[in-house]
C-alpha cells in the first residue's frame, strides 16, 4: 500500500495503481486524453505531467505512466507542469480546427475542456493546418479525422480491447490516420463505445448528430433493457425525445462500455405510431374511462364465470414495478398468478439458476473477466448478450482458455475451442467437461459415444477447467439443473430477457405460462384475459391465435403490437425511459432506472415544425400513457379491490430473499441479495427437447430481435423483408435432400412457413437454427419429420 | 592508409571486397566460437562479457552482459537474438562496412551471444537500402552453414541456432529496439515502454536479447583474448574496446575508422579523417549522428567514450561524426535533420508527432528569412517539450536544435536580422508535403565500401 502526497494531501493506494488514478481518489483530475481506466496508460499525449518534487522518481514525469510509490510527494500545479502541459494544449491545438460551435462533441469536450482549464486561446503557430480525409464508417460513427489529437484511445479499444482489426491506425508521423482501408461499417458490434471514448468530436455517435448540445439534453442514469445485462446507461432526451445513450460506468457490471445493441435499439418510444391514447372498442377515450370500461368487463367475466375465469400475461420486458403490479392485483381479484414465461419450464429453469447464484460463486461481468478457463453453455455470446463477449474476451486477454458449447457456429473475436454440440448434449458436455480431467475420457464414451466431433475439444475442456484456479460457467438457464456442485466455478447465468429474473423472482413458482394460458383460452377456461407489455404474437403464436375466443381482452402497452391492435379495451403505458423502474439482471443484481422524460409526443411532431413548437393554451399531446403499475392500481380501485400502494414493496416484504430490500434506495451499483434461498420447483426432466427430429434453436440477431429494439423504428433494426432462414447442418441437410439456397417450408404453429436452407459445417448434427423472426416463433422444440419439407 | 592503432574489427578489411571464410579463418576466425560451443558453459562467456565491459554500440551504450543477465533464470522455452543493423541515423555507416569488411566476424559475434543466452534462432533486421548487405549476409551465412559453424548441432554439440535476415521496409524508428521487435512480428512499429523488457518479453512474447551488430561483432575478440585485453584497447578510463567512427562531411578523407574508445573529437577528425578540405574551416561537428548536438572547435578534446560524453552534457550516439565547415548554414543543416525526424516519427506521442513539425515549421521560416525574435522564443519553448517524449526519438531530435541555439545563436539571429540567410540559400519550401519536402528514396543503395580509400 504505497502512501503518497499529492498536491499536500496524503493518499494511500493499492499497489501498482498509477499517480494519475490515486490523484482521482482525492478528487484531483489531472489532465488527459490517452489514458482512459478500462483501457490503461499509453503515455501518447503527454499531458498528464506532473511534477515529482520528491521520492524515488523526481522531476517532471508522466502521472499516467508512473506507478504510485512510497514517499512520493507529486505537485500538479507545478509552474514547470502547467508549462509544460500548455505546450502540449498548444501543439495539439496546432492541427485542431477551431470550430467547436459546429462540431457535434461541443460542450462534452475534452479536449475543449483541457484547452480552456490550460488557459490556450491564441494560436502563435504560424503554419498550416493538416487535413484529411474523412471516411463512412457506417450508420453508428461518424468520422471527422481533422479533429483527430492521436490519444489512440480508438485503436486500442477497437483493437487490442476488443479484438477486431478493420479500424485502427495507419501512416506515420504527423500523417497518422485512424480509419479502415476503405469506406464501410465498423465490423465491431461495440463500436458505439467509440464516440464515448473519443476525446474530441472526431468519432461521434452518428444517430445523434446535430440533434441535441449535450447541456440541453434531459439524462438519467437508466439501465440498458435489451437483454438481461443490465449494462448501465446514461439516456439523454431532447424534446422528449431520447437521442443519445451512452454507457455509464459500473465496475462489477459493464466496465466503461456498452454493445450496440443497447445503444442503438432506442426509439420504440418516439414512433410516430406508439398507442398513446386509451381506446374502447376502438374508440379513443380517456385513460379514466377506459380504466372503468376495462373493470366493469373484466368484472362482468368474473360474474360469469369466477375470478379463475380472468387471466394476466406479462412479459419480460417489464420493470419489476409492472410485474409486482400485475402480480398484486391478480392476487387482490384472487384471478390466477400472471404469465410471464412463454413454458412453465423456461420459468422453472431461470428460477433454478438464480437459486444457484450464492454470494460466493455469483459472478458478476468484471468476475467472468478475471476467470482463468470459462465454459459457455447454450449460449451464443456475441448475440444472446453481446457484452458477456466483450467480458470473455477481457479473460482471454489474460490468457484464460475459452470453450464454447453451442450448436450455432459462433465466431468470438478471440480464440477459443467451439464444441458444437446439440441442445440434448449440453448437461453431458457439461457434466464431462467440469468434470475431474482424468474421468473425462471414460465419461466420453459411456455419455457421448456418438459425437466423435466433440472428443478432442471435451478433453481438452476438461483438462482445461480441472486445471484453472477459478474456472467459470456461462450457461444459459435450461442447464442450471445440470450444473456441478464443485464450489471452484464462478457462475453467471444468461437470460436474454431484461425482465426475466424479476418476473422469476417475483412470480409464485407454479405461475401458469404464455402456453398454460392458451390452453386454457381454447379449453374455454379463461374468458377474460389482462395482457401487459407482451407481444402475444411472438412470445405465444398460439395465445395470440385464441384471442378471438375472448370475451374481454384488456392490453397495456407502448407499443403498437398486434396485440394491442385486438384488443377490446386499451390503456397506453409508459416507457422505461419515462417511468423508470427496477429490472434485476442475470446476476441476480437489483438495478434503479430513472425516468429521463416525461410521456408525450416527441416537440419535433407537435406544433408543424414550428418553433417553439407548439400553442401553450392546449394541454401537451400525447401525455396519456400511465406506469403500467399505476394502471394496474386504478384498476384495482375500479375493481374495489385493496391493492398496496408500492405494490414491488409490499410483494417483495412476502418472499424471503428480498424482504430485506429497500427498493426506494438501491446503491448505485446495484444490490445483489443472496437468492440461494429462492424456493426451486422440483427437478424436471432436462429442458431442452429430447427424443427425435430436429431440435430447434433460435439465432438472434444483434438488432432488432429483442421485443423492444424490434419496435426501434432505424433502418438496422427493420424487420427484413426476404424469407426468413434456417440454418442446418451440411449432412442434415443432405439427409433431408436439401442444399444451401433450396427454398423448404417448416411448421411453425399452423402454419406452413417458406423458408430459405443454409448449411454449415460449423454446427451440431440434428439441429435446426431458426433466423429470430415473428414467423417462425411457432416453431416447436423439436421438429417431427414431417416438420421440415423440401418446396 | 596506415593507421597504427590495433584493429579488432577492421583487421580483415580488404579493398573493395568482403573477406572471404578461409581468410578470416586463416587470421583465427571462429577460434573462439570452436572454443566455446560444448567446452564453455554459457554462463562462462556471459561471465567474460560482463569483465569485459563491453557496453551496446548502438547508441545508448547499455553493458551487453548486464542486458543478456536479464533473461530470467530458467526460463524454458524459445530465445531469441535479434541483431539491429537498421542503421538510420544519419551519417552513420559503420555496420554496413563492417559486414562488408568482414561478414564471418559478425556471424560468430551473433553465434557466440546466441550461445551464452542459450538462443535458438537469430534474426539480423537489416534496412532496405542494405539490400546487397543482407544478400552477402545470407550468403556468408550459408557459408558458415556449410561448414557446421551454423544451424542444427552446431560443431557437433547439441546446440543449435539459426541466423534469418529480416529485411526492414525502411523506417527510422524501426531502430528502437521494442518497435523492431514488433516490426518483425509484422505490427505497427511503435516503441514500448513499461512492462516487461525485451530480455523478458521480447519477440513473439519470449525473452530476445537485441543488440548492436558492431556490438556483437566485438564478441570473438574478447572471448578469444580475454576481458582484460579489450579494456586495454580504449584510450579512455571508463572505457573498453574500440569503436568504429564513421566521419563525413567536409574533411579530406571521410571514411570508417576503427580507433580505440576515447579517441578526442579533434584526433579523429584532424589525424585519421585527414583535416578539412583544402580551403575549408572547421565549424562545427555532430559527434553521434542526427540525434547529437552540433559541438564548436572548443569542444573538440572531449573524449568520445559513453561516460566522458555524457558527463559534458553530450551524447557518443553511433559515434557518426558529421563535420561541417564555416560555409555551411548550420539553420539550413539543422531544418535539414529536422526534416528527416519530422517524417520518421512514429506517430505516438504528441512531443514527436506534433512538436517536430512545429519546429521546423519554425526553422523553415528563418532559413527563408521570415523568422522573428518570437520564432526563436517559440523554439526554446518546445525543447523541454520534445524532451519529455516517449521514447528516446524526439529527445534526439531536439539535440541539434540545442547545439545550433547553443553554440550558433548569433547564426540564427543573423538570418533574422538580415530576413534572408547569411550564406545565400534558397529558402526552403515552405509548403511541402507535411511529411517532409523531399521524395524518399526507397530500396537499395551501392555500398560506398566499393569504393573506400583504404
Amino acid at each position: 500500500m504505497p502512501d503518497l502526497i499529492i498536491d499536500g494531501r496524503p493518499v494511500s493506494v493499492a499497489k501498482g495503481v498509477m499517480v494519475i488514478e490515486a490523484a482521482e481518489a482525492l478528487g484531483i483530475m489531472i489532465p488527459r486524453f490517452c489514458w482512459h481506466k478500462a483501457l490503461g496508460a499509453a503515455g501518447a499525449c503527454r499531458m498528464c505531467a506532473v511534477m515529482f518534487v520528491d521520492g524515488p522518481v523526481r522531476g517532471l514525469e508522466m502521472s499516467c505512466m508512473t506507478p504510485a510509490a512510497d514517499g512520493m510527494v507529486v505537485e500538479t500545479g507545478h509552474p514547470e507542469a502547467v508549462a509544460f502541459r500548455r505546450r502540449i494544449i498548444e501543439l495539439l491545438m496546432a492541427n485542431h480546427p477551431h470550430d467547436c460551435p459546429v462540431c457535434d462533441e461541443g460542450g462534452q469536450c475534452l479536449l475543449q475542456d483541457e484547452t480552456i482549464s490550460g488557459n490556450h486561446a491564441l494560436r502563435r503557430y504560424p503554419g498550416r493546418k493538416r487535413t484529411y480525409p474523412d471516411q463512412d464508417l457506417g450508420p453508428f460513427v461518424q468520422h471527422e479525422m481533422n479533429r483527430c489529437i492521436h490519444c489512440y484511445r480508438c485503436a486500442r479499444f477497437y483493437q487490442e480491447y476488443c479484438g477486431y482489426r478493420d479500424f485502427g491506425p495507419m501512416q506515420n508521423a504527423n500523417r497518422v490516420y485512424f480509419g479502415r482501408f476503405a469506406d464501410g461499417a465498423l465490423e465491431s458490434p461495440f463500436a458505439g463505445n467509440l464516440a464515448d471514448l473519443c476525446p474530441t468530436g472526431t468519432l461521434t455517435d452518428k444517430t445523434a448528430r446535430y440533434t441535441s448540445r449535450r447541456w440541453d439534453c434531459q439524462r438519467a442514469p437508466s439501465v440498458c433493457p435489451h437483454c438481461g445485462l443490465g449494462c448501465n446507461t446514461v439516456a439523454l432526451s431532447r424534446y422528449r425525445e431520447v437521442v443519445r445513450i451512452e454507457a455509464r460506468e459500473n465496475a462489477a457490471v459493464n466496465g466503461s462500455f456498452l454493445c450496440d445493441r443497447g445503444r442503438f435499439s432506442h426509439g420504440y418510444e418516439s414512433r410516430p405510431d406508439r398507442p398513446r391514447l386509451a381506446a374502447v372498442d376502438g374508440r379513443p377515450a380517456t385513460v379514466a374511462e377506459a380504466v372503468q370500461a376495462a373493470a366493469g368487463r373484466l368484472r362482468a367475466v368474473m360474474d360469469r364465470h369466477g375470478p379463475s375465469g380472468v387471466a394476466v400475461a406479462g412479459s419480460l420486458r417489464s420493470a419489476m414495478e409492472t410485474q409486482a403490479g400485475l402480480i398484486a392485483l391478480a392476487r387482490a381479484a384472487g384471478w390466477p398468478a400472471p404469465a410471464f414465461f412463454r413454458t412453465g419450464k423456461g420459468q422453472a429453469a431461470v428460477r433454478r439458476a438464480l437459486a444457484r447464484l450464492t454470494p460466493d460463486r455469483a459472478l458478476a461481468m468484471a468476475g467472468l473477466s478475471r476467470a482463468d478457463a470459462v465454459l459457455v453453455l447454450g449460449v451464443s455470446p456475441l448475440f444472446d448478450a453481446p457484452m458477456l463477449a466483450l467480458a470473455l474476451r477481457q479473460a482471454a486477454r489474460a490468457e484464460a482458455k475459452i470453450f464454447v458449447a453451442d450448436p450455432r457456429p459462433v465466431a468470438l473475436p478471440f480464440p477459443f475451442v467451439h464444441l458444437p454440440a446439440s441442445p440434448r448434449h449440453l448437461a453431458a458436455v457439461l457434466a464431462i467437461a467440469a468434470g475431474p480431467a482424468e474421468a473425462a475420457q471414460t465419461a466420453i464414451q459411456t455419455r457421448l459415444p456418438l459425437s466423435p466431433e466433440l472428443w478432442p475439444a471435451l478433453t481438452q475442456a476438461a483438462a482445461a477447467l480441472s486445471a484453472a484456479k477459478r474456472p467459470a460457467l456461462a450457461f444459459a438457464p435450461a442447464l442450471a439443473g445440470a450444473l456441478p456442485d464443485d464450489a471452484r466455478f464462478g457462475l453467471f447465468p444468461v437470460l436474454t430477457d431484461a425482465g426475466a429474473a424479476g418476473a422469476a423472482l417475483l412470480s409464485p413458482p407454479d405461475a401458469a405460462s404464455l402456453a398454460d394460458l392458451a390452453e386454457g383460452v381454447e379449453a374455454g377456461r379463461i374468458r377474460g384475459l389482462l395482457v401487459a407489455e407482451a407481444d402475444l404474437d411472438v412470445l405465444s403464436p398460439a395465445l395470440a391465435g385464441q384471442l378471438g375466443k375472448l370475451e374481454t381482452l384488456v392490453v397495456c402497452d407502448h407499443l403498437p403490437t398486434r396485440t394491442v391492435a385486438a384488443a377490446h379495451v386499451f390503456l397506453p403505458t409508459t416507457t422505461l425511459f419515462e417511468s423508470g423502474g427496477t429490472l434485476c439482471t442475470n446476476e441476480g443484481r437489483l438495478q434503479h432506472l430513472a425516468s429521463v422524460q416525461p410521456p408525450g409526443e416527441p416537440a419535433a411532431r407537435d406544433g408543424g415544425g414550428s418553433h417553439p413548437p407548439r400553442a401553450y393554451d392546449r394541454p401537451l399531446p400525447g401525455t396519456q400513457p400511465r406506469p403500467a403499475a399505476t394502471l394496474c392500481a386504478a384498476l384495482g380501485d375500479a375493481l374495489s379491490l385493496d391493492v398496496p400502494q408500492t405494490p414491488l414493496a409490499a410483494l417483495a416484504a412476502t418472499l424471503p430473499v428480498l424482504s430485506a430490500v429497500d427498493f426506494a434506495a438501491l446503491p448505485a451499483e446495484g444490490l445483489r441479495p443472496d437468492l440461494s434461498a429462492l424456493a426451486v420447483p422440483p427437478e424436471t426432466p432436462p429442458a431442452f427437447p429430447g427424443g427425435e427430429g430436429l431440435a430447434v434453436v433460435v439465432d438472434h440477431g444483434l438488432f432488432g430481435d429483442d421485443e423492444l429494439g424490434r419496435f426501434a423504428d432505424r433502418p438496422w433494426t427493420a424487420a427484413p423483408t426476404d424469407p426468413p432462414a434456417i440454418l442446418l447442418h451440411i449432412d442434415d441437410a443432405a439427409s433431408h435432400e436439401l442444399a444451401d439456397g433450396d427454398k423448404a417450408t417448416v411448421e411453425s404453429g399452423e402454419s406452413l412457413v417458406t423458408v430459405v436452407v443454409r448449411t454449415s459445417r460449423a454446427m451440431a448434427r440434428g439441429v435446426l437454427i431458426a433466423a429470430c423472426r415473428p414467423e417462425l416463433a411457432g416453431l416447436p422444440p423439436s421438429l417431427g419429420p414431417c416438420g421440415l419439407r423440401r418446396k | 592508409m596506415q593507421i597504427d592503432t590495433p584493429q579488432v574489427l577492421f583487421k580483415n578489411r580488404h579493398l573493395g571486397r568482403p573477406a572471404t571464410f578461409d581468410e578470416y579463418r586463416a587470421g583465427g576466425g571462429y577460434e573462439a566460437l570452436m572454443a566455446s560451443v560444448g567446452k564453455r558453459a554459457p554462463d562462462a562467456l556471459l561471465q567474460i562479457v560482463l569483465a569485459s565491459d563491453l557496453r551496446g554500440r548502438g547508441g545508448a551504450g547499455f553493458p551487453a552482459g548486464r542486458k543478456w543477465q536479464g533473461i530470467p533464470a530458467g526460463y524454458a522455452g524459445p530465445r531469441y537474438v535479434v541483431v539491429n543493423t537498421d542503421e538510420m541515423e544519419p551519417g552513420t555507416f559503420k555496420d554496413r562496412v563492417l559486414v562488408n569488411a568482414d561478414p564471418h566476424l559478425v556471424i560468430e559475434g551473433i553465434i557466440l551471444c546466441a550461445y551464452a543466452v542459450s538462443a535458438t534462432e537469430g534474426i539480423c533486421f537489416i534496412r532496405p537500402s542494405y539490400e546487397s548487405d543482407a544478400v552477402l549476409l545470407e550468403r556468408e551465412a550459408q557459408v558458415a552453414r556449410d561448414h557446421g559453424l551454423l544451424g542444427k548441432n552446431i560443431l557437433g554439440t547439441d546446440f543449435s541456432f539459426d541466423l534469418h535476415v529480416h529485411r526492414s521496409a525502411g523506417r527510422y524508428i524501426c531502430g528502437e529496439a521494442t518497435a523492431q521487435i514488433r516490426a518483425i512480428s509484422g505490427v505497427r512499429p511503435n516503441p514500448r515502454k513499461g512492462g516487461p523488457r525485451t530480455s523478458v518479453k521480447g519477440l513473439w512474447d519470449c525473452p530476445t536479447i537485441v543488440n548492436n551488430l558492431e556490438t556483437l561483432a566485438n564478441l570473438p575478440g574478447i572471448i578469444q583474448n580475454g576481458p582484460d585485453w579489450f579494456k586495454s584497447l580504449a584510450r579512455s578510463a571508463t572505457g573498453a574496446g574500440t569503436k568504429l567512427y564513421s566521419v563525413s562531411g567536409r574533411v579530406a578523407r571521410p571514411g570508417c575508422f576503427e580507433l580505440p574508445i576515447g579517441a578526442t573529437l579533434r584526433e579523429i577528425i584532424f589525424e585519421h579523417a585527414g583535416g578539412m578540405q583544402p580551403g575549408r574551416t572547421f565549424k562545427a561537428v555532430l559527434p553521434g549522428g542526427a540525434s547529437t548536438a552540433y559541438l564548436p572547435q572548443s569542444l573538440l578534446d572531449l573524449e568520445m567514450d559513453f561516460d566522458p560524453m555524457r558527463k559534458a552534457g553530450q551524447r557518443l550516439g553511433t559515434a557518426s561524426l558529421m563535420v561541417f565547415d564555416q560555409d555551411t548554414c548550420l539553420v539550413g543543416a539543422t531544418l535539414s535533420l529536422i526534416e528527416f525526424f519530422a517524417r520518421e516519427s512514429c506517430g505516438w506521442c504528441t512531443p514527436c508527432r506534433e512538436g517536430i513539425p512545429y519546429v521546423r515549421e519554425l526553422l523553415r521560416r528563418i532559413e527563408g528569412g521570415q523568422g522573428t525574435e518570437d520564432d526563436l522564443a517559440m523554439l526554446r519553448d518546445m525543447i523541454p517539450v520534445l524532451q519529455r517524449a516517449y521514447c528516446a526519438f524526439a529527445p534526439g531530435a531536439a539535440e541539434p536544435v540545442i547545439g545550433l541555439l547553443t553554440h550558433f545563436e548569433d547564426e540564427v539571429r543573423r538570418h533574422i536580422a538580415e530576413r534572408r540567410c547569411p550564406f545565400g540559400n534558397p529558402p526552403p519550401a515552405m509548403r511541402g508535403k507535411a511529411c517532409g519536402t523531399r521524395p524518399i528514396r526507397f530500396g537499395p543503395t551501392p555500398c560506398p565500401e566499393d569504393q573506400c580509400p583504404i
